[in-house]
């Protein structure tokens, strides 16, 4: 027994556009727009084609965007950065030179965005006060309590907003980890903490989770 | 390993190379197996709200304006259209901001001293701009632009002014000036042509004024001010180029 | 690829990516012995410039250099120092950042210049200053006794508690801000950008601000000995003090594009001219 982690979900496949480009100039106006490699519509952009830019911003747009909003929990702010996580990402597209993937560099640039802003705010990336709960306490609550397995009894709605309700330390690290798929060390780099320290905070976060969606699924059972 | 030992070590293994101590004791504890199984199930979810939301259609508006702004979208097979004043392309170099700026203060000079000598003549306003150039042309939301309760402004021309000719030049100089910009700062470029349109602005409203009230000591100034700071907007992209 | 694979290299070229940044990155420092006034020139394209003081007769500048794509070149002549960073083949913004950081003798005559910024900041200072930037922002704070001369494209600039000073700044687009700023004289002009002046004008001094289609705003407390003229060719125009009234003003009376007259002992003259921007003088305590 112990499972093996689940297969992270496969990207979209770069080389179909998945959803009609906005009429453009050039090829991608056809009104069955033509499939564009992700490669391809780079060297466009270098070039300075709107179309191309359009192809890459929609390639990516959902996952810039959910990045952002997971972060900040406000619409309004999660379009303002993963605007500016685009923009950034296009004034610098001449310079990328192919040597890591795309993605890779947009996600990358996207995390410094959103950081940056979470750093101007004053908001805490990793909360002291949250490391302050020792392991005997944590312990006591993973023994303590009912358990009963959480799968199939929660839905991704309920998620989501268990994860919104986080402190913002754990929520960081979590987000970081177990939706965009960092490791430990590059998170610990991001954010400026210890390896140890992400892994803990990762830990108490899906604990507490763990016990949020106990809680929502007892409330929805009138328990 | 007891429950207290795969709590204790859970943050460590949960995500990394399996555990064969701990694998034995999942295997014989259904507590601690549920709360694996659990703490997993909620990291495998997790992985699916990646790509959860989709934006509105106004954040690629938002973003095409801009880049369209910064000049990193180029308008495909657009002929750049060339001033008709033109008589032939001339080559420049940098250097040519350095006597531009001068002549700038100079030529400023010079048209405010003989506003304030002369009475209004009719049709002589000089613009240093034409439609044509993209650059120099107010933008419709400029407030000093805006219709104003005075005497109606006279309609621009692009005339010589013959006793001025280098007014004239900055069309010329001010094309050339955002495409050295462009060329060696292309990052800057917005930046410029933002204050290149609001000094010329500030150029073409003083110079109105000054006309309607050639002996007005502020206006004089006003355009004095304006022209100084086109003179430093030159100097910046002098240093830029540099 | 299963996920474990991709994540093994997204991460080794990510460590790989960190690993020669920091090793691109050079710190370097530099000492030089100065025996009178010092004068100090910085130049960079891009990079944040820092200046503070420190020991007399000493002048120390310690410059993080992003990459090897930039070069700084440094010299001394008797009590002049130049610093001076420019790109290599292939430096950019990112690239080619220079941050320096300076403490020289107090009464030390500055100069500093950077293109893209981000920034510019002197502080405690009583020598001359000349700031110079684009896009950078420009920050001076309890500098007294000295000539300040500033200049942005549309870098905003600040000033705080600079007293007994010759000020001069001037950006095109960028905001302007001072903060308990007065001397014999201040003089402040923007074509777009908007000045906001919050202080007393201290005694006897010259002030003037002008812009173009920038808004013009000063809080000013009670006790403020002033004479007041203010005009704008087409905004609008408004005092929320009460002022006396003066005999000869220097713009022609006309509701809505101009006040003057005077408070207190009218010790410091204050002209704010525009041409299409708002101007108030507000109560520094009556603040809405």
């Amino acid at each position: 027994m112990g499972s093996v982690r689940p297969q992270r979900v496969q990207r979209k496949d770069f080389d179909a556009a998945s959803e009609p480009v906005a009429a453009g100039k050039g090829d991608l106006t056809d009104p069955k727009p033509k499939s564009i490699s992700e490669a391809e519509a780079i060297e466009r952009a270098k070039q300075g084609d709107e179309a191309a830019f359009e192809v890459l911003y929609h390639l990516h747009k959902r996952r810039v965007y959910s990045l952002c909003l997971r972060m900040l929990s406000n619409p309004t702010q999660a379009e303002d950065l993963a605007q500016e996580a685009f923009l950034q990402l296009f004034r610098k597209i001449g310079t990328f030179r192919g040597e890591s993937a795309f993605s890779t560099w947009l996600h990358r640039m996207t995390v410094n965005v959103v950081l940056m802003h979470l750093r101007k705010k004053g908001l805490p990336l990793v909360s002291l006060e949250e490391t302050i709960e020792t392991d005997e306490e944590t312990q006591k609550k993973e023994l303590g309590g009912e358990d009963v397995k959480l799968t199939g009894s929660i839905d991704r709605l309920q998620l989501q907003r268990a994860i919104e309700k986080l402190p913002p330390g754990y929520k960081t690290v979590f987000i970081l980890h177990d939706i965009e798929g960092f490791e430990h060390n590059e998170i610990a780099e991001m954010v400026g903490c210890s390896i140890g320290n992400s892994k803990s905070q990762l830990h108490k976060a899906r604990l507490k989770l763990r016990d949020a969606l106990k809680f929502m699924r007892a409330e929805k059972a009138g328990t | 390993m007891n429950c207290t030992d795969v709590r204790r070590v859970l943050p460590e293994v949960m995500d990394s190379a399996q555990d064969t101590e701990f694998q034995a004791h999942l295997k014989s504890c259904p507590h601690c197996s549920e709360l694996v199984a659990d703490l997993e199930w909620i990291a495998s979810e997790a992985r699916l709200l990646a790509e959860a939301d989709e934006p509105p259609a106004r954040v690629w508006v938002r973003i095409a304006a801009e880049l369209k702004a910064e000049g990193l979208i180029h308008e495909a097979e657009v002929p750049r259209l060339r001033p008709v004043l033109v008589p032939q392309r001339r080559r420049w170099s940098a250097w040519w901001l350095v006597p531009v700026a001068a002549a700038l203060l100079a030529a400023g000079s010079y048209v405010i001293n003989r506003r304030a000598e002369q009475p209004v003549a009719s049709n002589t306003v000089s613009k240093p701009e034409t439609p044509q150039v993209a650059v120099a042309t107010p933008p419709a939301n400029q407030p000093a632009s805006q219709p104003v309760p005075k005497p109606a402004r006279k309609a621009s021309s692009p005339q010589v002014v013959s006793d001025v000719p280098s007014i004239e030049a900055d069309t010329l100089d001010d094309q050339q000036l955002m495409q050295e910009v462009s060329t060696r700062a292309p990052h800057m470029r917005a930046s410029y042509e933002n204050d290149l349109r609001s000094v010329n602005a500030y150029i073409r409203d003083a110079e109105a004024y000054l006309q309607q009230h050639p002996g007005d000591e502020e206006a004089r100034q006003h355009l004095m001010d304006a022209y100084e700071q086109k003179a430093f907007l030159y100097q910046m992209a002098l240093q830029q180029a540099q | 690829m299963d996920r474990m694979q991709r994540t093994t290299i997204a991460g080794l070229a990510i460590v790989a990516c960190v690993a020669i940044v920091a090793a691109a990155e050079t710190k370097k420092e530099f000492r030089f012995s100065v025996n009178g006034r010092a004068n100090v020139s910085v130049d960079t394209p891009y990079g944040t410039v820092t200046v503070k003081p420190g020991v007399a007769n000493q002048v120390l500048v310690t410059a993080i250099l992003a990459s090897d794509r930039v070069e700084l070149d440094n010299g001394q002549k008797g009590n002049r120092i130049e610093l001076e960073s420019h790109l290599l083949k292939g430096g950019d913004e990112q690239s080619g950042r220079v941050d320096y950081e300076l403490t020289v003798p107090p009464d030390t005559t500055v100069s500093l210049r950077s293109t893209a910024g981000p920034s510019l900041s002197v502080e405690r200072l009583r020598g001359d200053l000349r700031l110079e930037g684009a896009t950078a922002k420009v920050d001076v704070r309890n500098c007294s006794y000295g000539h300040v001369h500033i200049r942005t494209m549309n870098g905003p600039i600040t000033l705080t508690q600079v007293k007994n000073a010759h000020v001069e700044v001037t950006s095109i687009s960028g905001d302007i801000h001072l903060n308990s700023v007065d001397g014999q004289l201040v003089q402040v002009g923007t074509t777009s950008g908007r000045i906001f002046y919050d202080g007393d004008f201290g005694l006897a001094g010259d002030y003037t601000f002008t812009t173009h289609s920038g808004d013009i705003e000063a809080l000013i407390p009670g006790g403020t000995s002033a004479d007041f003229n203010a005009h704008s060719v087409q905004g609008h125009v408004q005092s929320d003090i009460s002022l006396s009234p003066k005999e000869h003003p220097m713009f022609p009376a006309e509701l809505g594009r101009s006040f003057f007259g005077t408070m207190g002992k009218a010790a410091s003259e204050v002209v704010f001219k525009s041409f299409s921007g708002r101007i108030r003088l507000k109560h520094a305590d009556k603040t809405n």
